[in-house]
């Protein structure tokens, strides 16, 4: 019998026994096409503004805001303390070692929710769990916690009280004085701010 | 902005990804058809008592080389895959029409049997100028002839039970590395099982000669 049989043989085998052991790292972990779809249609998966305001004034340690826009827009304007990870580089490694912290629960969020709702379907995916959206993004965060609108009279009272902390939350971000005639110059400057984030939200 | 820039991955296959154009099919039909004859060949497919010697047992070089060209390219295939070479998902996959091509392969057999030639190896006969590779295609282009002007009558059969274009993954669920190994494992247990059989065959055939 040959001994190149032989040698040809072994290198085979070690190939096809080294295809198991590839296999194993290979082979991405999926959540499932049916809970994945379930998981998305969930409501629970969406934090609205007011909630991320009262966490960040409470300085809630298990939140993790990150702002899933670009570099750029993130150096423009971003939320207290967020960390910036562009959709793209979400796959990356580099991007990844802010998910999946036990106990933390990750905020995304961007001018809108389009982009965030990428970022949150890509980390289902890749298996992260307890990651949410911030409902409407940065425009709403605008809308609401920067300038919030007052309610009409014939509003019931959690409206009033909503208006309240909104209030609140809308000095303690831009840290206007409490006396409400005087801030209308601090107020001026936010206005600006938002302005650059629509333009940039419409090219998305 | 791209939600993943595999776009600027370089990976084949080769034209479908634009690396290189489809004005390269022929060139590399051409290249890939020498080599497939030029293998055939050197394999001793020309001759006709090589290929039926799978059939009665002295000579299983064709089970051999076939076995050992798909493990190769299977193992291969799925390294490639997951060095990043190949883009498997995009490779064709031709649809399975499992009825005709049962029959398929029940005909082809009697003809391999009784023609000694697969369709390949009737070529790479005829290049070493052998008469019956001649014959052999004559009959090959005759029956071709035939299955085209009669090809109403089995149009329906010709296209019943098309399962798509399924793997055995697909079908069976078992994993690509898994069934990889498995065939490996049985291919090369194959070469070692035939080794011995034709060794104990041949000792009673007093004359033998390819």
């Amino acid at each position: 019998m040959n001994r190149n049989y032989l040698f040809l043989t072994l290198i085979m085998l070690v190939l096809a026994v080294g295809l198991l052991f590839f296999h194993a790292q290979n082979k991405p972990k999926q959540v499932p096409p049916d809970k994945l779809l379930w998981d998305i249609i969930q409501p629970t998966r969406y934090v609205s503004t007011d909630n991320v305001a009262k966490w960040i004034i409470e300085k809630d340690p298990s939140i993790e805001l990150i702002d899933v826009r670009g570099a750029d827009e993130y150096k423009a304007f971003s939320l207290p303390n967020a960390i910036n990870v562009p959709l793209d580089s979400l796959i990356t490694t580099s991007g990844s070692e802010y998910f999946g912290i036990p106990g933390v629960r990750v905020v995304l969020f961007a001018n809108d929710d389009i982009l965030s709702d990428q970022a949150w379907v890509l980390l289902r995916r890749l298996g992260f769990k307890d990651n949410y959206v911030m409902k409407g993004g940065l425009n709403r965060w605008f809308e609401t916690i920067i300038k919030p609108q007052k309610p009409p009279e014939s509003d019931p009272k959690t409206a009033f009280e909503l208006y309240e902390f909104r209030k609140g939350a809308s000095l303690y971000f831009t840290g206007a004085k409490v006396s409400t005639s005087s801030k209308v110059s601090k107020a001026k400057v936010v206005f600006k701010r938002r302005k650059k984030v629509t333009v940039a939200s419409g090219g998305c | 902005m791209d939600l993943i820039t595999l776009k600027n991955i370089k990976m084949g296959p080769l034209i479908p990804n634009g690396i290189i154009t489809g004005d390269w099919n022929f060139v590399i039909a051409i290249l890939v058809g020498i080599a497939f004859g030029f293998i055939l060949e050197a394999s001793g497919f020309s001759s006709s008592r090589n290929i039926v010697g799978t059939f009665y047992g002295y000579n299983f070089v064709v089970l051999r080389v076939f076995f050992t060209a798909v493990i190769v390219a299977m193992v291969g295939l799925l390294y490639f895959g997951y060095f990043g070479w190949i883009n498997l998902s995009q490779i064709f996959i031709l649809p399975a029409f499992w009825p005709s091509m049962l029959l398929g392969g029940v005909i082809m057999g009697f003809g391999f049997l009784m023609g000694g030639f697969c369709p390949g190896t009737s070529f790479t006969a005829i290049s070493i100028g052998k008469i019956d590779g001649l014959v052999f295609t004559a009959g090959l282009y005759l029956g071709i002839f035939m299955f085209s002007e009669s090809f109403p009558l089995f149009k329906d059969f010709y296209n019943s039970g098309n399962l798509g274009h399924v793997t055995l993954t697909d079908v069976t669920g078992i994993s690509a590395s898994w069934f990889a190994f498995a065939f490996v494992i049985i291919a090369l247990t194959a070469f070692w099982i035939t080794m011995l059989i034709e060794k104990k065959v041949r000792k009673k055939i007093t004359e033998y000669k390819f």
